[in-house]
């Protein structure tokens, strides 16, 4: 079978999934328009173009730009402005790669893939990838893009000893098998691998992607098999680093972007050396893509970032200090937002969020006391304490009744939602979660009123927390409540993370709260590793996360059955070859994570505020503000956002 | 006098290996390391993290290596090479990280230093001759006040106001648009308006502590019978306050420059985390945090070389002053 994804392909598989989502009309889509006739440079660099230190924009753009299509809630702009964001420390101006979002393929906004940075892409029984770049196409500082970056990657950086000492990424790996990799001409490269792969694409579209490509015209100065060694030993020396793969590293960081003289392939590139307070990012010359009357994107000329105390954030924001934030604001200064948009300049409003859930009870399975353990073994037991929990109290108390209740599942929105399975042992219900207790023999009870265990002790449940968020603490103060209807009491313990994960992984923590499902509006082809043990942060099966994540060297094999059941249909999930076939497993584990009830989700879609400036335009006022899939603002493209003239 | 100061110098060397020592397992006390804790937060913010790179990172840094082996290669770095190592978070050599910061510490601290002074002097003279009186009361009072009202609270209000009647932008040393830009007049300026607010914060605690030893010293000064005596032989007022008692009264004072010179540095981490003040109290508490330890060990240590020094100066300024302390230093020769 052969799907090729190119200008129409997935233009009509798109329209038809969003009348399956209601996910609304579309986005800022990557083709399907006729290119532009001619192309509009920005005023920006009028200047250079004339003085001849920069060609003009017909050069400057790949042969066929990708043409951006406006949603109904965008329209096209104007050049020029600045846009100013907040955010807590240093590192994060990595968030303009998880903002810009170029991608060699990317997410539309309704979350199908769609080929960005490539013109197009085909892919043959599920392992056969073959990506066309665009003819002509730039990295920020004028150099072409072509497959030999890939190849340079490929041959120097994944399959060099020193710089991957671990050999290739895991996404690039197929039971533990390499791809072979070609280069079928300067602007295709394929990949081809044994079996199917199906985390290679999403693993590109990423917010943090996989770059599977580098700037090997600037690299290849620092890497040993090219450059000149005496050179290349004075610069390791004066960075004060032991060896060239150090250097490597350390100026190779496409994600982390703090490198002003690695070229790049995103709508700004940084031009400021850290240590900064302030990160200023100019506009790429060399960007690929236009709107549909041929101005090339972005719009905007300048980001700035400016570092901020975290805590400080929300007041800065409300001083009007920021065009675009909503790092670092939660849902309980909405309020506090609200009251300053005047002063501020400034609209606010919420997004939705895309977690399973916001906040999950995890019983944990391997936990060291073998009564408690033989207890939450039985999924009666954990249906009975999902069924005790009254999250509409929760809702009401902590959000307003903004939040959506239910268990740790996808949410609506997502292609794979099914209210049945949602709300599955999840709607509160004293009586019959008293009788499933009773059912299981716990009948006895000490003067309190407590159940008592088979051993004599009274049930007192101690869940732990990570100490940081007071929230945490107010919800388990009304799960505390609601429990002690079933006459089980109900302790929290803060601690903090590191000691909290020990804690878990060792099993002496019998309960943890921690966030839910990060994939809450998964399409099928999002790995579903999430839900089997795969992981030991996983805080219902540490051990057996730990043991398929070591490859069987630490931790102990899944001695649940479900658990067994859930990691069968993953490695199922990772051979499937058709999107069906994937969907239908993931439908299979959702359905038995909720009848099963391993976690027990509380509230989810806690709406995030997001603070837009009065003059920045095309940011959509309803949205959802995700990590993966979804880049936060990326899949809303902020290269099309632009700044009207104001005051 | 001579001896005084070698024997002062050279206690100061292995005092200073001892405190390496206690910082670099006190920074590795917490459980985890740089890396863990650079997950955890990634994950808290909704990100996931790639473990085969964490894995090749932790592999690099030596962090999976015993605490001995990676003392003794800081050790080894600082004492060779003048290399205090690298911090993770900055992914630069920590020396890099911390320059201008420093600058703007000194500057917040010299100000506030001045500021403290300025004020407290002329109030802890004033009260200390005019015992008991309505004036004394009142400035106690309000000395007190400023004692007692948390820093960080008088931060954010202050912080607040400043920004809603005066338009100054929240936190920070300078209007934003003057970040990096070269040095100029308005861009000093722009720090002095936003200096006052820190300043006055950090300040006031210092100041009421200042009046009120300023005000004891001096009551204890002014009973003793050599004030009679001048008073006696027809002295001005002002002129045997300042000539004799006042001068006995500044003992603590030159004792205390050992704790300003750190000070400098440190000043007021709170309040700077507050304010978001870029000095290096923040970036300390950070690195403390992210358990960046090269970067924490190394400011560690530059506090705890100023502190030493400092103590070393107030000595030398105090056997200077104080014949008592220079002679004792001598006799135990």
């Amino acid at each position: 079978m052969m799907t090729a994804v190119g200008r129409r392909g997935w233009k009509l598989s798109s329209i038809a999934l969003s009348l399956v989502l209601g996910l609304g009309t579309g986005g800022a889509a990557w083709a399907g328009e006729a290119t532009p006739k001619t192309y509009i440079s920005p005023y920006y660099f009028g200047h250079s173009e004339l003085s001849g230190t920069l060609p003009k924009v017909g050069q400057r753009l790949p042969k066929t730009p990708a043409v951006v299509r406006f949603a109904a809630d965008q329209s096209p702009g104007r050049h020029g402005g600045t846009m100013r964001l907040l955010i807590g420390r240093e590192r994060d101006t990595r968030l303009m790669v998880v903002y810009g979002y170029a991608r060699l393929v990317r997410y539309d906004r309704n979350y199908q893939l769609v080929p960005d940075l490539l013109e197009k892409f085909e892919v043959q029984e599920g392992r056969i990838f073959t990506l066309h770049l665009r003819p002509g196409h730039r990295w920020s500082d004028g150099h072409p893009f072509t497959a030999q970056d890939f190849k340079y990657y490929w041959q120097d950086v994944a399959l060099n000893p020193e710089l991957s000492p671990g050999g290739p990424p895991r996404v690039l790996m197929v039971d533990g098998r390499k791809p072979v990799f070609e280069v079928l001409s300067e602007t295709v490269v394929r990949y081809t691998w044994q079996k199917p792969n199906p985390h290679f694409l999403p693993a590109l579209a990423g917010a943090s992607p996989k770059f599977i490509y580098r700037p090997a015209h600037y690299l290849k100065r620092f890497h040993i098999k090219y450059a000149d060694p005496a050179r290349l030993k004075r610069a390791t020396a004066k960075q004060r680093l032991h060896n060239w793969s150090a250097l490597h590293s350390l100026k190779d960081n496409l994600y982390r972007f703090d490198n002003p003289d690695l070229p790049t392939l995103h709508p700004w590139r940084n031009t400021t050396r850290g240590p900064a307070q302030r990160f200023v990012f100019l506009r790429n010359p060399y960007y690929h893509r236009v709107d549909p009357d041929g101005r090339q994107l972005p719009y905007i000329d300048r980001v700035i970032l400016r570092v901020s105390t975290p805590s400080l954030i929300a007041a800065k924001t409300s001083g009007g200090e920021t065009d675009l934030q909503a790092r670092s604001l939660a849902f309980n200064q909405y309020t506090f937002l609200k009251m300053g948009e005047k002063r501020g300049r400034y609209k606010v409003h919420l997004w939705r969020t895309a977690r399973g859930a916001h906040l999950a009870l995890y019983p944990n399975l391997n936990v060291a006391d073998p009564v408690w353990r033989g207890l939450f073994w039985n999924a009666q037991f954990r249906r009975a304490l999902s069924l005790g929990i009254d999250r509409h109290e929760i809702n009401q108390v902590l959000y307003y009744g903004l939040g959506t209740e239910g268990n740790n599942s996808v949410l609506p929105g997502s292609a794979l939602y099914d209210p049945s399975v949602r709300y599955r042992w999840a709607r509160y219900d004293v009586k019959k979660a008293n009788e499933l207790l009773d059912g299981l023999g716990l009948t006895e009870r000490n003067d309190r009123g407590l159940r008592l265990l088979p051993d004599g002790r009274p049930m007192e449940i101690i869940i732990e927390s990570s100490g940081e968020h007071t929230e945490q603490t107010d919800i388990l103060e009304l799960v505390h409540d609601s429990w002690l209807k079933l006459g089980i009491k109900m302790f929290s313990r803060p601690s903090q993370r590191e000691i909290l994960r020990k804690r878990v992984l060792s099993g002496q923590a019998m309960m943890a709260i921690w966030g839910g499902l990060t994939a809450g509006i998964a399409t099928p082809d999002v790995s579903p590793a999430e839900l089997a043990p795969t992981n030991p942060y996983q805080f219902h099966w540490p051990r057996w996360g730990l043991w398929f994540s070591s490859l069987g060297k630490q931790g102990t094999p899944p001695a649940l059955p479900v658990a067994r059941r859930l990691l069968t249909l993953y490695r199922n999930w990772e051979t499937a070859t058709s999107q069906d076939q994937r969907a239908r497993i993931w439908r299979r584990m959702l359905e038995l994570h909720a009848d099963q009830v391993l976690t027990l989700g509380l509230i989810a879609a806690i709406p995030q505020p997001v603070v837009i400036g009065a003059t920045l335009r095309n940011v959509p006022e309803v949205a959802v503000y995700h990590w993966n899939p979804g880049a936060y603002f990326g899949i809303y493209s902020p290269d099309t956002f632009w700044i009207a003239r104001g005051k | 006098m001579f001896y005084f100061f070698l024997r002062r110098l050279s206690v100061m060397v292995p005092t200073l290996l001892v405190i390496s020592i206690l910082i670099f397992v006190i920074i590795q006390l917490p459980p985890g390391d740089y890396l863990s804790t650079l997950i955890s937060e990634l994950q808290a913010q909704g990100e996931d993290v790639d473990q085969e790179k964490l894995n090749f990172l932790r592999q690099r840094y030596g962090l999976d290596r015993p605490v001995v082996e990676q003392y003794a290669l800081w050790m080894k770095g600082i004492f060779m090479y003048g290399d205090f190592g690298y911090s993770f978070e900055h992914n630069l050599p920590v020396v890099d990280v911390v320059g201008d910061q420093v600058f703007l510490s000194i500057i917040i601290a010299f100000t506030t230093i001045l500021f403290t002074w300025i004020v407290s002097f002329p109030i802890g003279v004033y009260s200390a001759t005019h015992q008991y009186s309505a004036a004394d009361h009142t400035l106690t009072f309000i000395g007190f006040l400023g004692l007692a009202t948390p820093n960080f609270l008088l931060a954010l209000i202050l912080m607040y106001l400043a920004n809603v009647y005066f338009g100054i932008s929240i936190g920070g040393l300078m209007e934003p648009h003057f970040l990096d830009q070269p040095w100029s007049w308005d861009k000093a300026v722009s720090i002095a308006e936003h200096l006052w607010v820190p300043v006055i914060v950090i300040g006031t605690a210092g100041t009421a502590t200042l009046i009120r030893r300023l005000r004891a010293n001096l009551l204890d000064e002014l009973q003793k019978p050599y004030v009679n005596t001048a008073r006696a032989k027809g002295l001005s007022e002002t002129r045997l306050l300042l000539k004799y008692p006042m001068r006995v009264a500044l003992n603590p004072f030159i004792a205390d420059i050992g704790n300003l010179l750190p000070q400098l540095l440190s000043s007021a981490a709170i309040v700077s985390v507050v304010l978001s003040l870029p000095t290096t109290g923040p970036l300390l508490l950070r690195a403390l945090q992210s358990q960046d330890m090269y970067l924490a060990g190394f400011l560690l240590m530059c506090l705890s070389l100023l502190t030493v020094i400092g103590m070393f100066l107030s000595d030398l300024a105090l056997a200077a002053l104080d014949p008592r302390i220079r002679l004792t230093g001598i006799r135990q020769k």
